[in-house]
């Protein structure tokens, strides 16, 4: 599905991601954990068209995208919900949401999409007409992954969706993204909430100053003793 | 101070009504490009009055009737804003320079009018100079309602478009984050490419109906801008109604203002209401 060759992000001179090789198979949760200042927003948002590869290459199911234009990269099966959510806080619920699905395509599916989002995350169905500013970090949270399903991705990229939420909502959250994940779209993960994103995803990748420096598979990158002892302050 | 006359003072009302239509209608293409373009194109101005000489020149010298003068004249405009958007997107215009290049443009645009049409004073004569008819001793021209309906009708279509199409909510999205409007598919610099069109578009309309009620003379564009920043800026930027409503608001007090003290009185009151406005709004920016 995603095949992210050698590629290379920088803001102006100064890489900020180094030869970093992801792949994500059809169907499959793959999570990246790291450090605050790894490189994990600037590898999603790449992913998303939202920064420019300076080398390398990104294929979406056989299709090079790494070239195309910003706005193609939702045509191309990408979607993302970005970190700190930056839904179009003036605009109400539902046209957050319509917007998500504003390509032709899934403009067509529109109101089923719609209802799954709605059945996905209850609240949403009541705050349609508020202003999406004016909803909790939570509920936010949800909006922005509802606008990420309604464009129909193939892929779905989500960059910290436990951030700044009560532990509560967290749980919720992360039910919510397996569930999208069990009903087939293939999801790639980011997260700092190291031991729910392992728990959740199939296989990991920890990214630091950059670089990939391990990868595998989920549940055995958690138990090793690299993973436990800088991610989760175990001995 | 002495009272006016009721019948006086509803007149000049009414006339503070229709001239604050002119301001909303100058005003609404100004306030959409500065607000979801992130442009305050000064060059709007020049566009009002190249499109009013240009009525001008093709009813008194080519024979038309105004109202073609509104169908020929808008497209044209829509195509010169196109090219415009594309140069400053082409150059990286900053928002800040894009004041300094357009009022470069308007300066331009005057000694182009000069060149062609002299300094002297235009007045558009056609059959609707005098078509106006009384209600209760008020005199109401056709022209000025004309005006004043078609800014009306103008700032509701695009109020709805904004509200209710998915181009017009793309346009809002994209004003307030434009990567993420672009990681949905919007693509700004088409939509910017159609939004910079429309907005030259209604500077065509302002000015044809310009030209029909106001004397025509180069000098005069930069007289407007004071005026017309202040109901864009009262009406809130990016807003379709807003300039026409603040521009109305405008019109009525400086109407009276005029009335009750004397007519120099009428720019205070523009510019008090702005500062006011300014100084107590409370938050947005
Ligand atoms: N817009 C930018 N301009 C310049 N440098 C940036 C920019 N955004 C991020 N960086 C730098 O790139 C590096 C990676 O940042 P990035 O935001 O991708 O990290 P992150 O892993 O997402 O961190 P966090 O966990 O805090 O979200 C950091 O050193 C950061 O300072
Ligand atoms: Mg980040």
């Amino acid at each position: 599905m995603l095949e992210v060759r050698d590629l290379r992000v920088g803001y102006g001179a100064a890489p900020a991601l180094w030869d970093v090789n992801i792949n994500v198979a059809g169907g499959e949760l793959v999570c990246v954990v790291g450090p605050n200042g790894a490189g994990k927003t600037t590898l999603i948002n790449a992913l998303a068209g939202l920064n420019r590869a300076t080398s390398g290459s990104i294929r979406l199911g056989g299709q090079d995208i790494t070239r195309l234009a910003s706005h193609l990269f939702c045509q191309a099966g990408i979607a993302i919900v970005p970190e700190s959510r930056r839904l179009f806080t003036s605009m109400t619920v539902m046209e957050n949401l319509e917007l998500g699905s504003f390509l032709p395509g899934p403009r067509s599916h529109r109101a089923r999409t719609l209802e799954q989002v709605c059945t996905l995350f209850p609240p949403v169905r009541e705050k349609l007409n508020m202003p999406a500013g004016s909803l909790s970090g939570g509920q936010q949270q949800m909006v922005a992954i509802g606008r990420a399903l309604m464009a129909q991705p193939k892929l779905l990229l989500l960059d910290e969706p436990s951030l700044g939420l009560a532990p509560s909502i967290v749980m919720d959250m992360f039910d919510a993204i397996r569930r999208i994940n069990a009903d087939g779209l293939s999801v790639l993960l980011v997260e700092q909430n190291v031991s729910m994103a392992m728990n959740l995803a199939s296989r990991a990748y920890v990214l630091e100053e950059g670089r990939i420096v391990m990868e595998g598979d989920a549940k055995d990158l958690l138990q090793s003793p690299e993973v436990q002892k800088a991610y989760l302050g175990l001995d | 101070m002495t009272l006016p006359s009721l019948n006086l003072l509803a007149q000049s009302i009414l006339s503070g009504i229709f001239l604050g239509g002119m301001y909303g209608l100058i005003g609404l293409g100004l306030g959409l490009s500065w607000g979801l373009l992130r442009q305050i194109n000064l060059a709007h101005f020049g566009y009002v009055f190249l499109s009013g000489y240009l009525c001008y020149q093709m009813t008194q010298y080519w024979g038309m009737d105004p109202l073609l003068a509104l169908l020929i004249l808008p497209p044209i405009f829509f195509g010169i804003g196109v090219v415009q958007q594309w140069a400053l997107a082409r150059f990286r215009i900053t928002p800040f320079n894009s004041l300094l290049v357009t009022f470069g443009l308007t300066v331009m645009i005057e000694s182009l009018i000069q060149w062609i049409w002299t300094a002297d004073f235009r007045k558009m004569q056609t059959h609707y100079n005098e078509l106006k008819f009384s209600v209760g001793g008020i005199f109401v021209p056709i022209p000025e309602l004309f005006t004043l309906l078609l800014a009306v009708g103008l700032a509701f279509a695009i109020w709805a478009a904004m509200r209710f199409t998915d181009l017009g909510k793309a346009m809002r999205a994209m004003a307030e984050d434009a990567p993420i409007a672009a990681a949905f598919g919007i693509n700004e610099r088409g939509l910017s490419l159609l939004l910079s069109g429309l907005c030259v578009a209604l500077a065509a309309v302002a000015g044809i109906c310009f030209a029909v009620i106001f004397t025509l003379t180069p000098t005069q564009i930069f007289s407007w801008v004071g005026v017309v920043f202040a109901a864009v800026m009262l009406g809130g930027l990016g807003s379709a109604l807003g300039p026409l409503v603040a521009g109305i608001i405008i019109g009525v007090s400086e109407a009276i203002a005029m009335v009750l003290f004397a007519p120099s009185w009428a720019p205070i009151v523009s510019f008090s209401l702005l500062i006011m406005m300014l100084l107590f709004r409370p938050g947005r920016a």
